[in-house]
């Protein structure tokens, strides 16, 4: 059996969700929209979550009533979030616990750096949490001579596998069993695994037991914080979360400053929304709370390391400040039908589907991620699902016209032939007369590819984006406004 | 200064643009910190005490944990069923534990962490077979068991590494809802475990596989110590 | 009864039966129908893809083509959603306090069609026959942002002779989603895919809908690919009846 070798990464270990680097959606989808076996593991997952949560939904008769009160608590905290944030500090310091704060990426992997070489940790155990993927805190750490055991399941199949996470709360959801069979029997030594996932569970479990019971620090998100207590809640499936938070000596907890709720009570209406919105359960197997520290039970040095990384600046921002109530439930990718289709890597960010169209472009202020308010066909669907109630394709919209006006400043936009139709028809629009000669010449025109059964079935430049998979009826000999002008003449 | 210290002036001073120029535009009393929020949200259950323990055993069998119910006279002889079927030995136990629940028979390891006297080490209570202890509260909604860590049930650890959880949950303790639970925190935990069924994973083909980490087998005894109302 | 139809630009260019047979039904319930000439587009293409200036100049020529008119029917869901959930936005950013005011008062009298008959007029029979097999398709405006219930079922359930069928994943949008349809033209095309399954397994003669741009996505597919069936805005279909069935054209 051999022992896990440190890998050795390129400096950009997340190219593929680093949205500096990643190709735009449009680029990117294409690739996934051509592996069908991906398409195939993605729509299994949805329909296996959707069909849970809906009945779970149906059941729930206070459900709208549960959303109105979460979104409440979400605009609440975030409305007085430098309160809050200063209270839960107070109160996790007063039971034990440090509170440390980072302004962005850089920062907190330095200041988490930093309280591991104080420990003298060489090896740490990890709770899956995207806030350290969205600060890309594993390869830094590595990079550092700190060797990191992921403890989620999914987590280690996408380690070991060399993957990267699609959803957030099923980050392997696009890896089938024989795939994650292969990767078993390939890193963990055992040739005669099968793909049955029960085995394939037990693999896991043996392999991390013993990193659980040797291991003394980790590293966590968190789902909520809560002023009130100074408490951290964590919210997880497997128990490896629980093994995280117990058995070490020391814990450090990595989490966005939104995630902070006013009041312990807060969790009685997040706590139902949650499990509902994310797997389909009425509640998650194992929710752990603890604060500060606790003589004799658990980690006796606990850190929390508040991360702005552009959070901040959301909240200046009246449309968008919404996308900090997200709760990470990943229903909305759930239920997006274009996620469906692509699954998550498309994105290229740690964050995906809905959710990820407008929180990653404004994470990068708006400098990178341009494709991806648009990777939308504003079909409100992850707006119904969402559990605090965050309109996204309102924040989508909004995004789109913040990358327009970046794009009127281009030199390069005359080239573009999407800008310039759009403009175009804007003056056409503006006066009866000009709409209704470019109608006429438009029937003109395309009168060259219209075909003897008057429909079109190939067009140039922007028109060829739908001709490549569909027919375009040919326009009619006679607009409407021309039939009704001709009708009112008749009858004169 | 820190980097941590500066980072955290920062970050309040620019939260601050945003929080005071909400507030500039929307002063009411309802915008406060603190300011209780309108429930239009179920608070409370419907359900009569029998049906509602009736949801209880039913969440907790879906969630293939065994479900038994006694009175509270029988409780220290159900336990020692219990133990008996499970063909175990050795059990690890919150040093508060009611001495008549250990019973006779069997090798009991005491864990005392949270008072005067010693907690197991990892590598002991990997050696049990199994845990015995009470428990907080019970929401039969979704079938969930609470444990608030007291000195009944034990430090976190205890229920964390034995492969087999016999828990003891009193009728009185159950609810219908969530928000009754939080109703009966006089204050809120310090620490706390909500347990709704045993550890699952869905991440290969969304199929659930039962019992990655943490006990694999759970069992329940209801103790029915309510007056049956018919 | 007096309305005025705005019948959208990609109607008016694309799709003048779906305006006919508006014009048809109304008048044989006893609308008095005018039309402005004057009209062009109100904005939504511009608005959806972040032009927000240029959705400004057409939603204020909107309002101000038809703050005097009693009503307005507009048989596309999508412009009526783009109305009432973008105008008012636009129009604080951008407008004057006269101009939302004026949009305040004309925003009531804006009806969708389904909406318009059912319930402006109080009626779901409106002495339809169509005697085929039709499936409807649930565009997304029209559900999620109009919320028209059941109203187009209400209307279909009316029409003799035609039998209605369900087309599974009823609320899954179908991919069109605007300049979506050609900015993203690949996942678009992915999603019609998983669309047309749906849609194809329902083995409708026709599949009717609200709005001709999912209709023109859809229908579009169906003809490259010699599906055999044919998409029919819910107004052509309402406006047959057995002395004036449908006109070929």
């Amino acid at each position: 059996m051999s022992a896990q070798q440190p890998r050795s990464l390129p400096e950009h270990e997340h190219a593929e969700l680093d949205p500096r680097l990643a190709p735009p959606f449009p680029q990117a989808a294409l690739r996934v929209l051509r592996n069908p076996q991906l398409r195939k593991n993605v729509a299994h997952a949805i329909d296996v979550i959707e069909t849970k949560r809906g009945k779970l939904v149906a059941e729930k008769t206070d459900w709208q009533a549960l959303r109105e009160a979460a979104s409440a608590i979400r605009n609440q905290a975030l409305e007085h979030l430098d309160s809050y944030l200063e209270e839960f500090e107070k109160n996790c310091t007063a039971a034990g616990g440090t509170v440390h704060w980072a302004a962005d990426a850089d920062e907190a992997r330095g200041l988490i750096l930093d309280l591991l070489r104080q420990e003298n940790a060489r090896e740490v155990i990890k709770i899956k949490t995207m806030t350290s993927v969205e600060i890309q805190l594993n390869p830094f750490l590595e990079r550092s001579g700190v060797e990191v055991y992921e403890t989620d399941l999914a987590e280690i199949i996408l380690q070991l596998g060399d993957e990267e996470p699609s959803h957030i709360v099923v980050p392997a959801l696009h890896i089938n069993r024989s795939q994650v069979r292969e990767i078993f029997a390939r890193r963990m030594g055992l040739e005669h695994l099968s793909d049955d996932p029960k085995e394939l569970t037990n693999a896991a479990r043996a392999y991390l037991r013993s990193k659980f019971l040797a291991i003394p620090t980790a590293i966590s998100g968190a789902n909520f914080l809560i002023a009130e207590t100074g408490g951290v809640v964590v919210v997880e499936s497997e128990g490896n979360g629980r093994m995280c938070l117990t058995l070490p000596q020391t814990m450090i907890t990595i989490v966005g400053i939104e995630k902070v709720l006013p009041r312990f009570q807060d969790l009685e209406v997040m706590l139902q929304l949650l499990a509902r919105s994310a797997t389909g359960e009425r509640m998650n197997p194992y929710t752990s709370l603890w604060t500060g520290v606790t003589p004799g039970d658990g980690p006796q040095r606990f850190h929390v390391v508040l991360l702005d990384n552009g959070r901040s600046s959301i909240l200046k921002k009246p449309v968008e400040r919404q996308t900090l109530k997200c709760i990470r439930c990943a229903a909305c990718m759930n239920a997006c039908p274009v996620y469906r289709q692509t699954g998550g890597h498309a994105y290229g960010s740690v964050y995906p589907g809905p959710i990820g169209a407008i929180l990653t472009p404004q994470l990068m202020k708006m400098e990178f991620a341009q494709s991806l308010p648009y990777a939308s066909s504003l079909c409100g669907a992850c707006y119904e699902v969402c559990p605090v109630k965050i309109n996204i394709p309102e924040v989508l919209l909004e995004l789109r016209s913040q990358v327009v006006d970046q794009e009127r400043k281009k030199t390069s936009r005359i080239f573009d032939p999407m800008y310039l139709g759009l403009r175009i028809a804007n003056l056409l629009f503006a006066q009866a007369w000009c709409f209704h000669l470019a109608q006429r010449m438009g029937r003109i025109g395309l009168r060259l590819f219209t075909r003897k059964d008057g429909w079109i079935h190939s067009l140039p430049s922007v028109g060829g984006k739908w001709t490549q998979t569909r027919d375009l009826r040919g326009f009619p000999q006679q607009t409407f406004h021309e039939w009704w002008a001709e009708r009112v003449k008749e009858t004169k | 200064m820190t980097t941590s210290a500066s980072a955290r002036q920062r970050i309040l001073k620019s939260i601050r643009v945003s929080t005071s120029a909400i507030a500039a535009v929307n002063p009411s009393e309802e915008s406060k910190a603190h300011a209780p929020l309108a429930e239009a949200y179920i608070r409370h259950g419907k359900l009569d005490r029998t049906t509602c323990l009736q949801l209880m055993i039913e969440r907790l069998r879906e969630y293939e944990a065994e479900v038994v119910e006694c009175s509270p006279e029988q409780l220290g002889a159900t336990i020692k069923d219990k133990l008996l079927a499970s063909g175990k030995r050795t059990f690890v136990v919150p040093a508060g534990l009611p001495g008549a629940w250990r019973a006779a028979g069997f090798d009991w390891m005491i864990d005392d962490g949270h008072g005067a006297g010693r907690g197991l080490a990892a590598n002991e209570i990997e050696k049990t077979e199994g845990v015995v202890t009470a428990s907080f509260c019970g929401v039969a909604d979704s079938g969930t068991i609470i444990l608030h860590h007291s000195a009944q049930e034990g430090r976190r650890v205890l229920t964390l590494l034995p492969d087999w959880h016999l828990c003891i949950l009193l009728a009185s303790h159950v609810v219908e809802t969530l928000p009754e639970y939080f109703d009966r925190c006089a204050q809120p935990p310090t620490l706390a475990t909500y347990i709704s069924g045993p550890s699952a994973t869905a991440d290969i083909e969304m199929t659930r596989i039962k019992g990655v980490h943490g006990p694999r087998f759970l069992h329940v005894i209801l103790a029915r110590d309510e007056p049956k109302v018919n | 009864m007096q309305a005025s139809l705005f019948i959208t630009c990609y109607n008016d260019t694309l799709f003048p039966e779906t305006g006919k047979a508006v014009a048809r039904l109304l008048e044989r319930l006893g609308v008095k129908l005018d039309f402005s000439c004057r009209q062009t587009c109100c904005g939504q293409m511009h608005a959806n893809t972040g032009f927000r200036g240029e959705a400004f100049s057409q939603a204020k020529r909107f309002v101000r083509l038809y703050q005097d008119t009693e009503t307005v029917v507009v048989p596309s869901s999508s412009c009526v959603a783009m109305i009432r959930e973008q105008y008012q936005g636009l129009f604080e950013e951008l407008g004057s306090d006269s101009l939302r005011e004026d949009f305040a008062a004309l925003l009531p009298r804006v009806f969708e069609l389904s909406e318009f008959l059912v319930d402006r007029l109080g009626v779901d029979d409106v002495g339809s026959y169509f005697p085929h097999r039709v499936a409807y398709h649930a565009s997304c405006h029209g559900v999620r942002a109009l919320h028209l219930g059941d109203r187009p079922f209400r209307l279909l359930g009316k029409v003799r002779g035609l039998e209605l069928v369900q087309i599974p994943n009823a609320d899954r949008c179908c991919g069109f989603g605007g300049t979506f349809s050609v900015k993203n033209a690949e996942v678009s095309s992915a999603m019609l895919a998983a669309k047309l399954q749906d849609v194809v397994s329902a083995r409708a003669e026709v599949c009717t809908a609200l709005d001709n741009s999912c209709l023109m996505h859809m229908g579009g597919a169906m003809h490259r690919q010699f599906v055999g069936m044919r998409t029919m805005h819910l107004a052509e279909i309402l406006a047959c009846t057995e002395t004036s069935p449908e006109v070929q054209s």
